[in-house]
């Protein structure tokens, strides 16, 4: 049926015309005729109205109503639905962004089927660092009946040797219930039988890398170091949330190209397996039960192998809490800043509205008395802000979509699962969900004075009524001191970040990160023999040909790798497990010179030691040596913690003390280091270490083309500034920065208006006043002075209260600081300095512009 | 107004049997419904002609009565209204609603 509303008006004209016909036939004239119809037919717009009615309940047709007049009411003044949508744009937009990511980091469950019942476990105590877990407690905890999944898996980066290829990857080994565990099925092929040394692909892998050619499906690959079969290709969408190396933090998240099933055998020979756990509660169990229950059996595993160091330590905790905890308190934070922001821009919005409210008072006036009532008007003006609002929302979303972007090219390692984050159907109900609290919170402002309105006195004045615009430039004061405020907050937490990067960044005299260039070789014996004199010789032959470039003034080789080894000294008898655990490097003579490591006491290593010889950083001295001189002892150090004795490890003596050096990563306290040289060691991945004169960027290319070319067998990394790497290793704390940086710019660019606007606003509802003062012999300087205090009242009042407010709320970030006290003065006083400045700023303008005022004019305008 | 005191405002309700009583001869467009009615009730009925269209659309809401468009006779488009078989069915029901009251009324009015 086509709309039967659609013909009505016609309709209706077509029954006058009939009727008033019919009275011209009875002699009427037209004009009476017409009359007499209309008198007949009764009052034309209410039956049409209640025809209407029929179809369309009255209310949403006055909603439909409303929404029509806020369409219009925004495209008739479009420089402020500009303004205003602009605002909540980049104000929803920074939220919506910063939601999703909390969105995919915080609420997103884990990839794994029963995301809720698994755990991360290690058999080493917090702060230790160290979290992997030895063969014999994986085995041991097999037999747990609180767990029904248990993986031993490692990753690491390597590479697959397929059809003729040499291919980078990152690779996973895995246990059996690796499968199982992540829910995986083929999407190729098949899944590894148990016990098989058989290799599944990722599918970007299979695709990029391979071609995606299914010819791979039963084809011999090696693996990393490993010979093994390919069974299948896991499906595109595949994907699990593991823990990676400690090592990886640093680096851009990447997904594993690689799966290879793996046997946990026990320790023989004194040579142990360690690997990285996860494991599945079984239905119902609790955490504390599971906890106990595997500490009981590692005490039993213990008795049974007392070759291996035992401490009663372990950790067991959710996955999730293991993966995302640790950037719980900075997300959070990120997220009560960026809402801020969203107020502080609501604050201007509804001041924005206040005024124009004031200047629409004849048009409420008007409607209130043809008879619209309070509640149509209240909700015609909350329309009108649920479309500004709604529009801002949409807008907002795109701006987010950009904000994501940028977040994830910027700084992809600096949240953990950053990369999944993505405006998925939560995320957008959220923007929509913000955009109508907004609109409600800077919609009620105008309702107030909506509100009070008399027709009467409205209509009677024919100007605006002096004191409801005083009482909106009051309120409107009030809503700009609130800006001061919360942009003095923001401004703060992010001036106390900033001040931590700067304490953080400040590098010891002589370390000069950014003409220091590092390459790493992680050198492949490919089964040779006698593999400890090849690497030496290999080391001792790049070390020379990288000293003959152009531009390198010192280099150097080390091995650290974020190796921890536990030490012991000649003559003192302490158990195992309460020997020091220590980083352990085994480096060059040029190394200290390249880096620019500087000696606190006897001398560095040279590579001509004649016997084993070490030296130790402050740190180390002060923890292992405390009131004594390290130089002189013997020491050896040993296989990490847990394993049994390397073979062949021999006592050395310590030549020299280095200051402590964050040359690795930089937001932690030092950490005791122990330098072997290299002569007498066995250099596994050898990281070559190049201070360069000039661009070192220049210098790149040609120090990893001769590098590679030493031994084409070799893979060699990329080449890498130490400042790169240093900055890698603070990725997150950049990120807050950045963000917590921009978040509080954008208040401050909020509250600069926010002044800016009442300011003028009064200035131009004062101009008689101004006059008259003029008049009376005020001085333009005086005028000035006026308005200018006007405006410092408000910022006063703000800076206080923000003060107050940012000493509270910048003690919540204590975690996020370093070397600066949560109050710090210094950054308070400059903080508050800026806002200060910027509120002038703002007043300037309206100042300038009373100064000018003419008494004359402004006298003869009203 | 007051000349015609013979004139009696017509019940709530009443409007739509009217309507369905009319289209019962046949399609017709609004102010021939109006008219009819009118001279129907020897013009004691009145109706304020305005109030037909929302019962018209009333109708049409329940599916009482359907419309088409239509050229009247002096060739001018008009919309035509008919009664539905479901109409014709509510006529009847509605007729003995209204017969009942009527009935009940008249005897409240002049017991026996």
């Amino acid at each position: 049926m086509t709309d039967p509303l659609a013909d009505l008006d016609s309709e209706i004209r077509d029954h006058l015309e009939r009727e008033a016909q019919e009275h011209v036939n009875r002699g009427m004239t037209p004009e009476a005729a017409r009359s007499a119809a209309l008198r007949k037919f009764g009052n034309v717009m209410h039956v049409k109205e209640s025809a209407r009615a029929v179809w369309i309940p009255a209310a949403v047709d006055q909603v439909v109503q409303d929404l029509r007049y806020a369409v219009r009411m925004v495209r008739r003044s479009p420089g402020f639905s500009a303004v205003v949508i602009l605002t909540l744009a980049i104000a929803i937009g920074m939220n919506t962004a910063v939601f999703s990511v909390v969105n995919a980091v915080l609420l997103r469950p884990l990839s794994f089927p029963y995301p809720e019942r698994l755990v991360w476990l290690t058999a080493s105590e917090a702060g230790d660092g160290f979290e992997l877990v030895g063969a014999q407690d994986v085995i041991g905890w097999r037999e747990a009946t609180s767990l029904d999944r248990l993986v031993a898996y490692d990753e690491y980066d390597s590479r697959v040797l397929a059809n003729g290829l040499v291919l980078p990857a990152r690779l996973a080994s895995v246990s059996d219930d690796f499968w199982d565990l992540a829910g995986a099925t083929a999407a190729l092929g098949r899944r590894p039988l148990p016990g098989q040394p058989e290799v599944m692909l990722s599918y970007a892998f299979f695709e990029h890398a391979l071609g995606a050619n299914p010819a791979i499906i039963g084809a011999p690959v090696q693996v990393g170091n490993r010979r093994g079969t390919v069974v299948g290709v896991l499906p595109p969408a595949f994907h699990v949330d593991l823990v990676p190396p400690a090592s990886f933090a640093s680096l851009a998240p990447h997904e594993i190209d690689a799966y290879y099933g793996i046997v946990v055998r026990p320790p023989q020979n004194g040579m142990l397996q360690l690997f990285r756990v996860v494991g599945r509660l079984k239905p119902g169990v609790s955490i504390e039960a599971a906890r106990a229950e595997l500490l009981t059996i590692r005490t039993r595993t213990a008795a049974r192998n007392p070759a291996i160091p035992f401490k009663p330590t372990q950790r067991v905790l959710p996955l999730r809490e293991k993966l995302v905890g640790a950037a719980r308190p900075r997300l959070l934070i990120l997220l009560a800043a960026v809402a801020a922001v969203l107020l502080v821009g609501c604050a201007n919005i509804a001041s924005l509205l206040l005024a124009r409210a004031t200047a629409r008072q004849k048009e409420l006036a008007i409607r209130t008395a043809v008879g619209a009532g309070r509640a149509r008007m209240l909700r015609q003006l909350l329309i009108e802000s649920l479309v500004l609002a709604v529009a801002g929302g949409a807008t907002g979303v795109l701006v987010a979509k950009a904000c994501l972007e940028v977040m994830r090219r910027l700084i992809p390692q600096a949240v953990p699962r950053l990369l999944e984050a993505s405006l998925d159907g939560r995320v957008l109900a959220f923007a929509l969900a913000v955009s109508v609290v907004t609109a409600l919170v800077f919609g009620i402002a105008p309702v107030f004075s909506v509100w009070k309105i008399s027709a009467f006195d409205v209509l009677k004045d024919g100007t605006r009524t002096v004191s409801a615009t005083a009482a909106s430039v009051r309120v409107r004061s009030w809503l700009v001191t609130g800006e001061v405020a919360l942009t003095l907050v923001l401004l703060c937490g992010a001036g106390l970040l900033v001040k931590s990067l700067a304490r953080i960044t400040a590098y010891p005299a002589g370390f000069v990160p950014q003409q220091t260039l590092t390459v790493t070789v992680a050198y492949n014996t490919n089964g040779m023999q006698n593999t400890e004199v090849r690497r030496r010789e290999y080391a001792a032959e790049v070390l020379q040909r990288i000293q003959g470039i152009s531009g390198v003034r010192a280099v150097g080789m080390t091995t650290n790798a974020g190796g921890r080894l536990r030490m012991f000294v000649e003559g003192v008898t302490v158990p195992m497990e309460e020997r020091p655990t220590v980083f352990h490097s085994s480096v060059s003579e040029g190394y200290a010179q390249a880096i620019g490591m500087r000696v606190a006491s006897g001398r560095w290593l040279t590579d001509r030691e004649p016997e084993a010889a070490f030296v130790v950083n402050e740190a180390l001295a002060r923890q292992v040596f405390p009131g004594e001189d390290p130089i002189g002892k013997r020491i050896q150090v040993d296989g990490p913690p847990g394993a049994t004795a390397a073979a062949g490890a021999k006592f050395g003596t310590v030549v020299g003390v280095v200051a402590n050096l964050k040359y690795a990563k930089l937001d932690t306290a030092a950490e005791p280091e122990i330098f072997a040289d290299y002569r007498h060691a066995n250099p596994f991945d050898m990281t070559f270490v190049a201070r360069v004169d000039g661009d070192p960027r220049a210098t790149a290319p040609d120090l990893r083309a001769l590098v590679a070319g030493i031994d084409r067998s070799q893979p060699v990394s990329d080449v890498k500034t130490v400042e790169s790497v240093l900055i890698d290793s603070i990725a997150p704390r950049r990120f807050t920065v950045f963000l917590l940086g921009t978040f509080a710019g954008a208040a401050l660019l909020l509250a600069l208006v926010g002044i800016y606007g009442v300011i003028a606003y009064s200035v131009s509802l004062r101009t008689r006043e101004i006059g008259v003062r003029m008049a009376l012999g005020a001085a333009r300087g005086d005028v000035m002075r006026i308005v200018l205090r006007q405006g410092m009242v408000i910022a006063t009042v703000g800076l206080v209260v923000g003060t107050a407010a940012a000493l509270a709320a910048t003690r919540v970030m204590t975690g996020l600081l370093y070397d600066v006290t949560p109050g710090d003065p210094a950054t308070f006083a400059t903080v508050a300095a800026l806002v200060a400045a910027t509120a002038l700023a703002a007043c300037c303008g309206p100042a300038l512009k009373a100064a000018r005022v003419d008494p004359l004019d402004a006298l003869r305008c009203e | 107004m007051s000349t015609k005191d013979t004139r009696v405002e017509l019940l709530q309700g009443t409007l739509d049997l009217l309507i369905l009583r009319t289209l019962l001869l046949g399609p017709a467009h609004g102010h021939a419904i109006t008219r009819a009615i009118e001279q129907s009730s020897d013009d004691v009925l009145q109706v304020e002609q305005g109030s037909l269209y929302p019962a018209l659309h009333r109708l049409l809401k329940r599916g009482w009565i359907a419309f088409e468009h239509g050229t009247s006779e002096n060739n001018r488009r008009a919309k035509y209204y008919r009664l539905t078989p479901r109409g014709r069915r509510q006529l009847i029901v509605e007729t003995s609603k209204w017969e009942t009251l009527a009935g009940a009324i008249a005897r409240v009015l002049r017991p026996a």
